[in-house]
C-alpha cells in the first residue's frame, strides 16, 4: 500500500482546536482502524488512563474521555504515537501502547457512559 | 447490568447453591478473602479494583485507623492557600456503600504468615486468602540528631498530612516579621522527592504576602534533588533572596536540633529558628517489618505483580515496597495496585492477569500557576520494575504551559482520588 492509500484523519474532530492546530494528522491504516477491541483488555489498560482522565469530572485540565467515539480515541493515540500529537505523558504512554492495545482502550472507553 | 460471561457464569453457580470458585483457597469460608491494610493511594485502590472488578466473588476487607484520609499530595497546596484542609480529605463510605467493601477503622498489629491471619490492636483476629500492605512510611528513630517523634509537635514532620499539615501551617503564620523558616531535608529514598521542594516553594509563596522580610533555610543531606533546576529557577523568579538552600557540600548532611530551643545546627553552627520542618529518613510502616517481609528499611517486592519476595500471599504496595526505579508517590502506589488487584483476582478466582505495566507522574507547584511535572513508564524485569521511557518540565516554559501543567494537576487530583475512593 502506498503512502497516500493510508487514511489521513483529520485530529480535530475530537480535540480542542488550539491543540490540534499544529499538529499533523496520523497516519492509520484502514486494517489499523478495523481492529476490533478487545473491551475487558481495554478494561485493564484503561487503570493507566483514569488515574488522570476522571470518568466524573467534566474535564479542566485534562479531558474526559469516557463515551467517546472509538475512532477519535484510536486516531489521538496514534497521533501520540507517532509523535504528531503534543503532550509528554501522552507521548510517553501511547508510545507503548500496540495497535491491539489502543484498540481495547477505545473500544471500552466508548462503552461507557 | 449488562449480561455478560461472567455474570452469567456467577449467576448459574449461585442458582446451584455453588457461589464458590474452584481457585478458593480457604477452608471452609464461601468466598476468597483478601485483607488490605492501608487505605492510602495503594491499599484504597487495590481493595476498591478487586471488589469492583470481582463482582462479588472475593470478600475484601480495609484496614484503615484513620477515619478520614488526608492525601499527603496536594498537602503543600494547602500550606500554601490553594485549598483548604477539607479539600484533602477524604473518606472511606463509598467504599463500603458501592463496592461492599468491609472497612474497619483499626490498626494492624501483627501478622501470622503461616496462619494466615492478622491481628488487630482492638483485639479482632481476620482471617486472609491474600494479604495487601499499604502502611506509607514511617521514620527512621534517631536519623536527625535531637528529633524524635515526641518532638513532632514543636517541629513538626507534616508528611503524614493532617493535623501536622495544619500544625505547620499555624506556625509558618505565627512567624515573627523577618523570621526564619527552617526544613531538614530528607536522605533518599523518600516519599515523594519533589515534596519538600514544592512545601518550600508553598511557604515562600505564603511569607512572600505575608512576612516578605522573612528567610527559607533548607538543610539537606542531599548533593541535588527532584527537578532542582526546575525548583532553582522558580525560586530565583518569584522569591528571590528568600530561600538558602544548603546541601551535603556545605554541611547540610550534619545536621542536628533542639526542639525545646527551637534551634537548627548545621555543622556545628547554631540557628535560632521560628518554624522548624523536620522529615526524617523514612522506612516502610511498621507493618511491614512485623510481617516478616523487610529487608533493611523496606519491603522488597516482584516486579511482575508486587508479591512480597519473602512470602507469595503478601503484597506490598506503594511507599512501603522496594521495587526497584519508581518513585515513592501516590501515583505509583496507584499504579502498583492496579497490578496487584488484577494478578491477586486472577489467583483466587481464574480472571485473565494481564503483563504488568506501570507508570507515574509527579506535578509540583512553584508558585500560583507555575506548575511543573516529571514522569515516567516502567515494566518488570526479572530483577525490578525498570525505567523505559521519561519526561521532565524544562526551565524556561512559558506561563501558559506552566498553567497547564498546573491544571493538570488540578485535574489529576480530582480523578486519583476517585479512583480510590470513589
Amino acid at each position: 500500500m502506498s503512502r497516500q492509500g493510508f487514511a489521513i484523519i483529520a485530529v480535530a474532530v475530537a480535540l480542542p482546536i488550539s491543540m490540534a492546530l499544529a499538529e499533523d494528522a496520523p497516519e492509520v491504516p484502514p486494517e489499523i482502524l478495523a481492529i476490533e477491541g478487545d473491551v475487558a483488555w481495554g478494561e485493564y489498560l484503561s487503570g493507566e488512563c483514569v488515574t488522570c482522565h476522571s470518568a466524573r469530572n467534566a474535564g479542566g485540565g485534562i479531558p474526559r474521555i469516557a463515551g467517546r467515539d472509538t475512532e477519535d480515541i484510536v486516531v489521538a493515540l496514534h497521533a501520540y504515537k507517532q509523535n504528531r500529537r503534543v503532550h509528554p505523558i501522552m507521548q510517553m504512554l501511547a508510545g507503548r501502547l500496540s495497535a491491539e492495545e489502543i484498540a481495547a482502550l477505545a473500544a471500552y472507553f466508548n462503552t461507557l457512559d | 447490568m449488562a449480561l455478560n460471561r461472567r455474570t452469567f457464569l456467577g449467576a448459574s453457580a449461585a442458582a446451584t447453591g455453588a457461589l464458590s470458585a474452584p481457585y478458593v483457597l480457604a477452608e471452609g469460608s464461601g468466598k476468597p478473602r483478601v485483607l488490605v491494610i492501608g487505605g492510602g493511594a495503594g491499599g484504597a485502590t487495590a481493595a476498591r479494583y478487586i471488589a469492583k472488578d470481582s463482582d462479588g466473588a472475593i470478600d475484601v476487607t480495609l484496614v484503615e485507623p484513620s477515619r478520614t484520609y488526608f492525601s499527603c499530595f496536594f498537602s503543600n497546596l494547602y500550606l500554601g492557600g490553594f485549598r483548604t484542609i477539607d479539600d484533602i480529605g477524604h473518606t472511606y463510605g463509598t467504599l463500603a456503600a458501592n463496592h461492599g467493601i468491609n472497612v474497619v477503622h483499626d490498626w494492624a498489629v501483627g501478622v501470622d504468615g503461616a496462619a494466615k491471619t492478622v491481628t488487630l490492636a482492638g483485639g479482632a483476629v481476620l482471617p486472609f486468602d491474600k494479604l495487601i500492605l499499604a502502611p506509607g512510611i514511617d521514620f527512621v528513630e534517631g536519623s536527625v540528631t535531637g528529633w524524635d517523634v515526641s518532638a513532632q509537635n514543636k517541629m513538626p514532620h507534616a508528611y503524614k498530612a493532617g493535623s501536622q499539615s495544619e500544625l505547620l501551617k499555624a506556625q509558618i503564620a505565627a512567624m515573627p516579621e523577618g523570621g526564619i523558616y527552617a526544613m531538614v531535608a530528607p536522605p533518599n529514598p523518600y516519599r515523594c522527592p519533589p515534596g519538600p521542594y514544592e512545601r518550600v516553594s508553598m511557604v515562600a509563596h505564603v511569607l512572600k504576602a505575608s512576612n516578605p522580610a522573612a528567610k527559607i533555610i533548607i538543610a539537606d543531606p542531599k548533593p541535588k534533588f527532584s527537578k532542582m533546576a526546575l525548583f532553582e529557577e522558580g525560586w530565583a523568579n518569584h522569591y528571590p533572596g528568600m530561600i538558602d538552600w544548603i546541601g551535603e557540600d556545605f554541611g547540610g548532611g550534619v545536621v542536628s536540633v533542639d526542639p525545646d530551643r527551637m534551634v537548627l545546627i548545621i555543622d556545628g553552627e547554631e540557628t535560632k529558628v521560628d518554624a522548624c520542618n523536620v522529615i526524617p529518613a523514612m522506612k516502610a510502616g511498621r507493618i511491614a517489618e512485623l510481617a516478616g517481609v523487610t529487608d533493611g528499611n523496606w519491603a522488597p517486592v516482584s516486579a511482575t505483580d508486587m508479591s512480597s519476595k519473602a512470602d507469595p500471599d503478601i503484597y506490598v504496595l506503594g511507599d512501603a515496597s522496594q521495587q526497584g526505579d519508581m518513585p515513592k508517590s501516590g501515583f505509583s502506589a496507584n499504579s502498583q495496585a492496579k497490578v496487584c488487584a488484577n494478578a491477586v483476582r486472577g489467583a483466587l478466582t481464574g480472571s485473565r492477569v494481564y503483563p504488568a505495566k506501570y507508570a507515574n507522574t509527579c506535578w509540583s507547584l512553584i508558585a500560583e500557576n507555575d506548575g511543573v511535572k516529571v514522569g515516567a513508564s516502567y515494566e518488570p524485569t526479572e530483577e525490578k520494575i525498570s525505567r523505559v521511557d521519561g519526561f521532565i518540565s524544562q526551565t524556561g516554559e512559558t506561563i501558559s504551559i506552566r498553567k497547564s501543567t498546573f491544571e493538570e494537576s488540578e485535574s489529576w487530583y480530582d480523578a486519583i482520588t476517585a479512583d480510590m475512593f470513589g
